[in-house]
């Protein structure tokens, strides 16, 4: 069955690969496969997590996804292009390397980190350049009027994962959700708990589950708003 | 100033000495390069690779690396164009790196602007894209001022009618040696975000 499986994966990347020439982004099975393992090992992802990372190489890789995500890594919250500045390495390899298998659903950015783009090499370099740059403290937040129900949520359900203070866990692959913009982590949530995000964590679906659109946004805010120790001195 | 950077810098100080220049990569003899331009390129880029024709792309300020890998796409096929390539099948490598430095080392002259009514959406797709159609901003790779880099050229002051055409070459495909960053780019942006970026894009001057 593994053999199968991995006979199928493989089909299908060589089926999404020659998708791609022709400009649509491929598609690998992902939570809503049977047998789905979150975090699975990659032979892609594995060689970038154990590459030595040069951090001034990362930051001319880095040019091609300046457009979207800004120069100094803060996205743009009008825009839900995500944060990147001061991610977890480790998040980042994953998340690119997701994107460019299809595991997550990424159309916009797909053709920018195809592997004709950027090498599994340049997706370290990348990562270690983005990981260490100053987190920007003015990120978009949300409307403010839930901030105690969104803390009673993000204490009981969510800091066990993401982090007293939304730091994450760079070993875990939990991803830093303090000074993320609001916009982006509530599409998440939501795509997360609809099995809409692909790549999603099974334990994390089964917390978020039962939550409504208004919690959501709560949670969301609150952990917009969560402030690192670090963060004023990075 | 980081040693090996210190080395690079005296390497490229000691190349100007014996009048040849170096950009990122591409090394070659200026004076060489200039009057191999003067003999084949001045009819159509003009003396000093300031095209006279808006079809016929400037050259001056363009990066060396960038101007020298055309050249060899043009001699390979992999960018077709029927006025180029029998020019470059006449060029061995040294001479398209002679004419690549020496281009990259003239003063562009600033661009004519035709419709200056589109600036300022021009300036909203350069600065921002469109993020909508998933368009990253132009400035991302091609600079604030579309000056470039070794890496991206030069956009600053280029006439409009020939980013129009290649934009059009990218969206459609004749135009294929981008890694398919501009064939995404030109078939995402609408007909009048194009016009209006080209605009914009003759409108800066931006140092050399
Ligand atoms: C065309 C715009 C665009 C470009 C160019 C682009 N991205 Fe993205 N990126 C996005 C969008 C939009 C998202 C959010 C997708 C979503 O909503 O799930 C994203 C998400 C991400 C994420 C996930 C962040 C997280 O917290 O999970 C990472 C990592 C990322 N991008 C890295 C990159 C890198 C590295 C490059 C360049 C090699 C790049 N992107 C180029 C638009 C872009
Ligand atoms: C069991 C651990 C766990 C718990 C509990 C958990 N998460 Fe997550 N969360 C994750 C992981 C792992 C990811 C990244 C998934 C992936 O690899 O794509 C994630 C991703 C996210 C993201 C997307 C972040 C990004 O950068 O793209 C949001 C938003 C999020 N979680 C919100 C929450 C909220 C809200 C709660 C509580 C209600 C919660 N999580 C509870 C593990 C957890
Ligand atoms: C008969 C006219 C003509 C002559 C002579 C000519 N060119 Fe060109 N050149 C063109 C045209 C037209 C293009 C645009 C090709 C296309 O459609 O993509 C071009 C494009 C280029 C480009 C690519 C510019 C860019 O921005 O991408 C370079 C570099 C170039 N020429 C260098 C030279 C050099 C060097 C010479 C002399 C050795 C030369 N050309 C002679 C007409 C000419
Ligand atoms: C992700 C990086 C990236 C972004 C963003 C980008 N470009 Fe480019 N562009 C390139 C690359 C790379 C080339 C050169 C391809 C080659 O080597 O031939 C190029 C070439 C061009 C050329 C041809 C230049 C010439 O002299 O022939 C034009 C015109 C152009 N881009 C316009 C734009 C416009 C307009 C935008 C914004 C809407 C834009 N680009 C955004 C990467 C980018």
């Amino acid at each position: 069955m593994r053999y199968a499986l991995s006979a199928m994966s493989l089909l299908l990347v060589a089926c999404g690969s020659t998708v791609a020439q022709t400009g649509s982004a491929p598609r690998a099975p992902g939570i809503e496969s049977s047998g789905y393992v979150w975090n699975q090992p990659d032979p892609d992802k594995d060689a970038a997590l154990a590459h030595r990372p040069d951090i001034e190489k990362g930051k001319i890789a880095y040019e091609v996804c300046q457009g979207c995500h800004q120069p100094d890594g803060a996205g743009r919250a009008d825009a839900i292009y995500p944060s990147l500045a001061g991610q977890h390495a480790s998040v980042l390899i994953k998340q690119m390397m997701d994107v460019r298998a299809g595991r997550r659903d990424n159309p916009k950015m797909h053709p920018f980190v195809g592997e004709w783009v950027v090498s599994v090499e340049d997706v370290a370099n990348i990562a270690a350049y983005l990981s260490q740059l100053p987190i920007s403290l003015d990120n978009g937040k949300g409307s403010g009027n839930r901030l105690a129900r969104g803390r009673e949520l993000y204490d009981n359900d969510c800091a066990s994962c993401h982090g007293d203070n939304g730091e994450g866990r760079a070993a875990e692959f939990y991803p830093l959700v303090a000074h993320q913009h609001y916009a982006y982590l509530y599409k998440e949530a939501v795509m997360i708990r609809d099995g809409e995000r692909r790549n999603a964590n099974p334990k994390m679906v089964v917390v978020i589950r039962d939550y409504s659109n208004e919690d959501l946004k709560a949670v969301s805010d609150y952990m917009s708003r969560l402030a690192l120790p670090a963060a004023a001195g990075r | 100033m980081k040693p090996s950077r210190m080395i690079l810098a005296a390497a490229c100080a000691g190349l100007l000495l014996t009048a040849a220049t170096a950009s990122a990569e591409v090394i070659g003899d200026i004076e060489r390069g200039k009057a191999l331009a003067g003999e084949i390129c001045v009819a159509c880029h003009g003396a000093d690779g300031n095209s006279p024709v808006p079809m016929f792309p400037k050259l001056a300020g363009q990066h060396a690396d960038y101007a020298l890998k055309q050249l060899q796409e043009f001699a390979s096929g992999r960018r077709q164009s029927d006025i180029m390539k029998p020019i470059v099948e006449g060029l061995s490598t040294r001479d398209m790196a002679d004419v690549a430095v020496f281009f990259a080392a003239q003063q562009p002259l600033p661009g004519q602007v035709d419709d200056p009514s589109m600036l300022d959406a021009g300036r909203r797709v350069f600065n921002e894209g469109n993020p909508d159609q998933g368009v990253p901003a132009c400035a991302g790779c091609h600079g604030a001022n579309g000056i470039g880099n070794a890496r991206y050229p030069r956009l600053a002051g280029q006439y409009p009618a020939y980013v129009l055409d290649q934009m059009a070459q990218f969206a459609d495909g004749r135009r294929s040696n981008d890694k398919r960053l501009m064939q995404t780019i030109a078939s995402r942006l609408g007909e009048t975000e194009t016009r209006a970026v080209a605009e914009y894009i003759a409108s800066l001057e931006g140092s050399k």
